[in-house]
């Protein structure tokens, strides 16, 4: 069974049913779960009761977790200056407190178990610095930095933590953003092309996979920085 | 449940961790440098008091901002791990 927040769209949804193809056992975690055409569970991140009772029920279940995927986040794409406090408050919260909150209310499920793995997300925005997204990328900065200290509090327990950093990936949370200023984020990729939905569930699928188990507290940043 | 009880549920968890190699006491350190737990064990310390505490029906939450604390933390002892789960045991009542 593999646990994914942010199931209902973009990235979360795709590599869910990308899993399920493969006869994976999804759970997908997301503030609503109606239109999710596979299993679900409430779960609102940035609210630690929400997460603990979204675990408390997988817990439940009593099924092998094999991976928690931490898709679940928000983007704004502006300067500091022009950022609200609101939006400031929630990429923080949203992005790297509901992270933290999944991995660590998640994690005494894989520490029984002495298995699994987590993937977070952060952005390739972070190794780019890129202007404009100072906010958001300092909540996923946040993201790595925690990926790789719990992937070494983990790594006892055989239990392994990678994080994944895509590009400009077709999403909702490219809303707004022109082809111009996509091609000028892409350019500065080692390969300078947009890559797809496709690209990230295959690197999912890499890192759960038992020839993967030699990796753990990496950034992996989609099309290489 | 009575602080007796919870001291046995304590001490029985630490000394399986322990492979039942030594013999715990109430004022044995589990934090710090006099500690036998290394902070793998005490994860397992709690996992297993968490399912403890589930098959009494209550959830015993091994997070605390005084975690760590050699003067404040839960972890102290076995005395006060015992007094901490006890005491989350009541509270759900």
């Amino acid at each position: 069974m593999i646990i994914v927040t942010g199931a209902s769209r973009g990235l979360g949804q795709a590599i869910c049913h990308r899993l399920i193809e493969k006869g994976e056992r999804i759970i997908g975690l997301a503030r609503s779960v109606e239109e999710l055409e596979f299993e679900g569970i409430i779960c609102d991140v940035s609210d630690y009761q929400s997460v603990k009772k979204a675990a408390r029920s997988v817990r439940k279940m009593g099924e092998k977790v094999d991976a928690i995927i931490n898709t679940a986040g928000v983007a704004s794409m502006n300067l500091a200056v022009t950022t609200n406090e609101l939006t400031v408050q929630k990429l923080i919260q949203t992005n790297l407190v509901g992270t933290i909150y999944c991995c660590q209310l998640f994690a005494p499920i894989l520490l029984r178990q002495k298995s699994g793995s987590f993937i977070n997300f952060s952005t390739i925005a972070v190794a780019l610095a890129l202007k404009g997204e100072s906010v958001y990328t300092a909540s996923k900065a946040g993201v790595e930095a925690f990926s790789r200290s719990f992937a070494r509090e983990m790594a006892d327990f055989n239990v392994r933590v990678n994080c994944i950093a895509p590009g400009p990936i077709q999403t909702d949370l490219l809303r707004g953003i022109t082809d111009t200023q996509i091609k000028k984020i892409t350019s500065q990729q080692v390969i300078p092309k947009q890559f797809q939905k496709e690209d990230v569930c295959d690197l999912v699928e890499i890192l759960l996979d038992q020839k993967a188990s030699s990796l753990s507290g990496q950034i992996l940043n989609i099309g290489g920085v | 449940m009575n602080i007796n009880n919870a001291k046995k549920i304590v001490i029985e968890v630490i000394e399986s961790s322990l492979d039942f190699k030594i013999s715990v006491s109430d004022d044995m350190q589990l934090i710090g440098g006099e500690s036998l737990l290394d902070s793998m064990k005490l994860v397992e310390v709690c996992i297993a008091l968490e399912d403890v505490a589930d098959e009494n029906g209550f959830d015993f939450d091994w997070t605390s901002e005084m975690a760590m604390s050699k003067s404040r933390s839960m972890f102290r002892t076995v005395q006060s791990l015992a007094e901490e789960f006890l005491n989350q045991s009541e509270s759900s009542l």
